[in-house]
C-alpha cells in the first residue's frame, strides 16, 4: 500500500507571496481544464479510430474515388498522426469541414450560429431552474411541503415524455378552443410548427424541468437554509443587526455549484432531445442529423463543443467555490 | 419491509420477468408484432385486447408486455459492466492512491465531461444501431461516476481504525479491500447507481425510440415508439398513448423508490 497523500495540514510557509496564494489554484483548474479538453478530443479520435464502416461508404461513388476522398478527408493516416493535426488545427479555432451534412462547409460556420440559436433555449432555462429553484426553496423551507416530492416525481420523467405531454395538453386546449369557438384553426397542430414564443417557452420550461435542474436547486436551497437558520454565526449576523441574507446567499454559493456541475451533462444531453422532439433549428439537432448522416467532422466538433461546456460549467463552479470558500485556496478545490 | 420497498421491487420484478420472457422466441401465442388489422383500429379495453388496440389495430397489451425485450438486457448488461469496469477502477484508485489514483481520476473527469447522450449517439451512429451496444456504451459512460464514488468512499475509509484492525489480525490487502471496504461500506451505493443506471438506460432506450432513426424501430415495439405512433392521431383510445407513457414513468420512479430506500439503509 502506497504512502497516504500528502494534506496540507499546515498553513504554508510565510514565503508564499500573497498574489500566488490566490492565483495558484486559479491556474491550477485553467490547466486541468485544458488538460480535460485535449483528452475529451482524444476519446472521441478514439472512438472514430476503432469504427467499422466510414463516411467514405456514403458517397454514392465511393468506390471510385476513395483513394482521393481518403487523402482529403485524412482517414488513412494512423490515430497520433491524425490527433495531432486535430489539435494543432483546432488550436486555431479551424475543426475541419462538413462530409455529408453541408459538403464543403466549415465546421465552425455550421456549428457556431447553430450554437448561438441554442444558447435561446439553454441559457432562459438555466435562469429559470435557478431564480424559481431559489425562489421555492426560500419559501418552502423549514416546513413539510408536497411541492418538494412533486417536482421530484415529475422530473424523473424522461424530457422527451414531459414534451409529449405538454404537447397534448396543448393540444387539447386548442382543440377545445376550436370547438368553443374562442379562435379558429391555428395555423399549426398537433405541433407549433414555426419559431414561435410559444414552443421556445415550452422548451424551455421542458428542459428546466426534465434535466431535473428545477427539482435539485430546490432541494440543495430547502437544505441549505434549514442548516442555516440554526448556523450560530447567523443568530450574530442578526444579533449584531447585520443583513442575514448575505450570509445566507454566499453559502448557497458553493452547493449551486457542485448542482450547475452534475446537471451541466444532462441540460446538454436534455438539449439535444428537446430539439428534436419540439423540431427546433439548434446545435442539438444538427448533432442528431450529422450522426444519422455519418458526418464525423461536424458530430466531432459539437461533442467537443459539449465537453467544453461541461468543463467550462465545472471550471467556473470551482472559481466560484475557490473566490467563497478560503480553505479551498489551500487545500485545492 | 417498507411499502415502496415492496412496490418498487414488485414493478421491477415484473418488468424484468417481461423482459427475459418476452426475450425467449416462440412463447407468443400469435405473431404479436404483425398482427395489423385495420378494421379493429382504435378499439377500447375489452376481454379480447385488454388495454384497446393502437391505431392500426395492433393489442396495446402485448405490444406494451413485448416492448420490454428492448431495455431488460441492456439495462442489465449496462448495469453489470458499469458495477466491474466502476467498481474496479474505484477501489485501485481508492486503495493505491498516489499518481495511480492521479492518472484514473484524470481519466474519470475525461469521461465525465463527454454528455451521455452525446457519447452514447456517436457511439450508436459509429458502430451501428442495437440495443446491446447501448446497454454497453451507456454501461461503460456511467461507470466514472461508479468509479468515483467509490473511490470518494474507500480513499476516506483507508486509514480507518477497523482497516488497520485487520491488517494488525494479519489479514491481506485483497480480503481487506474485497470484503471489509467494498462488501461492506460500498454494496449499497454501488446498488443505488446500478438502480439509477437501470432508469437511465429505459430513458435512453425510449427518447432513441420515440425520435426514431435510432432506438428500437417499428414494427418492433418500444415505449418510446409507441408513443410517437400514436402521437396526433385521435384514435379513440387513449389507452394507446397513456399506457407506454404511465408504464415508462411508473418504472423509472419504482426504480427510485428503491433507490431512496437502499440510502436510508445506508445510513442507518
Amino acid at each position: 500500500m502506497a504512502a497516504p497523500p500528502a494534506r496540507h495540514d499546515a498553513r504554508p510557509a510565510a514565503s508564499h507571496h500573497g498574489v500566488w496564494r490566490t492565483l495558484l489554484p486559479v491556474l491550477r483548474l485553467l490547466a486541468s481544464f485544458a488538460l480535460t479538453l485535449a483528452g475529451a478530443a482524444l476519446a472521441i479520435q478514439l472512438l472514430l479510430w476503432a469504427a467499422p464502416g466510414d463516411p467514405v461508404d456514403l458517397v454514392p461513388n465511393g468506390a471510385e474515388v476513395r483513394a482521393q476522398l481518403e487523402a482529403d478527408w485524412g482517414l488513412d493516416q494512423p490515430l497520433p498522426v491524425r490527433y495531432g493535426r486535430f489539435m494543432l488545427r483546432a488550436l486555431r479555432g479551424d475543426l475541419g469541414t462538413s462530409f455529408t451534412y453541408r459538403p464543403g462547409a466549415t465546421v465552425t460556420a455550421l456549428v457556431l450560429p447553430a450554437a448561438v440559436r441554442s444558447l435561446g433555449v439553454l441559457l432562459p432555462a438555466l435562469v429559470l431552474a435557478l431564480t424559481v429553484g431559489l425562489g421555492l426553496g426560500f419559501w418552502t423551507a423549514g416546513r413539510r411541503s408536497l411541492l418538494g416530492r412533486a417536482l421530484q416525481t415529475v422530473s424523473v420523467a424522461p424530457v422527451f415524455l414531459l414534451a409529449f405531454i405538454a404537447v397534448q395538453i396543448l393540444n387539447e386546449v386548442a382543440f377545445f378552443g376550436m370547438e368553443a369557438g374562442w379562435f379558429g384553426r391555428p395555423s399549426w397542430f398537433a405541433l407549433p410548427d414555426a419559431e414561435s414564443g410559444l414552443k421556445l417557452a415550452l422548451a424551455v420550461t421542458v428542459l428546466a424541468v426534465g434535466s431535473g435542474a428545477l427539482a435539485e436547486v430546490h432541494a440543495a436551497v430547502e437544505d441549505e437554509i434549514t442548516r442555516l437558520r440554526n448556523a450560530p454565526f447567523v443568530d450574530a449576523a442578526i444579533a449584531r443587526g447585520a443583513p442575514a441574507w448575505r450570509h445566507v446567499l454566499w453559502n448557497l454559493l458553493p452547493p449551486l455549484a457542485t448542482i450547475a456541475y452534475g446537471r451541466a451533462a444532462f441540460f446538454v444531453g436534455g438539449l439535444v432531445i428537446v430539439e428534436k422532439v419540439l423540431h427546433l433549428n439548434g446545435v442539438g439537432s444538427m448533432l442528431w442529423q450529422a450522426c444519422r448522416m455519418r458526418d464525423y467532422p461536424v458530430a466531432l466538433g459539437i461533442t467537443l463543443l459539449a465537453a467544453a461546456a461541461v468543463a467550462g460549467v465545472r471550471l467556473a463552479g470551482d472559481l466560484v467555490r475557490v473566490a467563497v470558500d478560503p480553505r479551498l485556496r489551500e487545500s485545492g478545490p | 419491509m417498507r411499502r415502496s420497498v415492496l412496490v418498487g421491487g414488485a414493478v421491477l420484478g415484473l418488468v424484468a420477468l417481461a423482459g427475459l420472457l418476452s426475450a425467449i422466441p416462440g412463447l407468443l401465442p400469435y405473431d404479436v408484432v404483425g398482427d395489423v388489422d385495420p378494421t379493429r383500429a382504435g378499439a377500447a379495453p375489452g376481454a379480447a385486447h385488454w388495454l384497446g388496440t393502437d391505431h392500426l389495430g395492433r393489442d396495446v397489451a402485448w405490444r406494451l408486455l413485448l416492448a420490454t425485450k428492448a431495455f431488460v438486457g441492456p439495462g442489465l448488461l449496462a448495469c453489470a459492466l458499469a458495477s466491474v469496469v466502476g467498481v474496479g477502477a474505484g477501489a485501485v484508485a481508492g486503495y493505491l492512491g498516489g499518481p495511480v489514483a492521479g492518472f484514473l481520476r484524470y481519466l474519470f473527469t475525461v469521461t465525465a465531461s463527454i454528455p451521455r447522450f452525446v457519447l452514447v449517439l456517436l457511439a450508436i451512429a459509429i458502430y451501428g444501431n442495437d440495443t446491446l451496444l447501448l446497454g454497453a456504451v451507456a454501461g461503460l459512460a456511467y461507470s466514472p461516476a461508479v468509479a468515483e464514488a467509490v473511490f470518494a468512499r474507500i480513499d476516506s475509509l483507508r486509514r480507518a481504525e477497523f482497516v488497520l484492525a485487520a491488517r494488525a489480525h494479519g489479514l491481506g490487502d485483497a480480503r481487506i479491500l474485497a470484503y471489509h471496504l467494498l462488501w461492506v461500506n460500498c454494496r449499497r451505493m454501488v446498488g443505488r447507481h446500478a438502480l439509477n443506471l437501470f432508469a437511465y438506460l429505459l430513458l435512453l432506450e425510449t427518447t432513441l425510440s420515440y425520435i426514431g432513426g435510432f432506438g428500437v424501430m417499428e414494427p418492433d415495439p418500444s415505449w418510446g415508439n409507441m408513443l410517437a405512433f400514436e402521437f396526433g392521431q385521435r384514435s379513440g383510445n387513449p389507452w394507446g398513448v397513456w399506457a407506454p407513457a404511465l408504464a415508462l414513468w411508473g418504472t423509472i420512479l419504482c426504480c427510485g423508490m428503491l433507490s431512496e430506500a437502499l440510502a436510508e439503509r445506508s445510513h442507518a
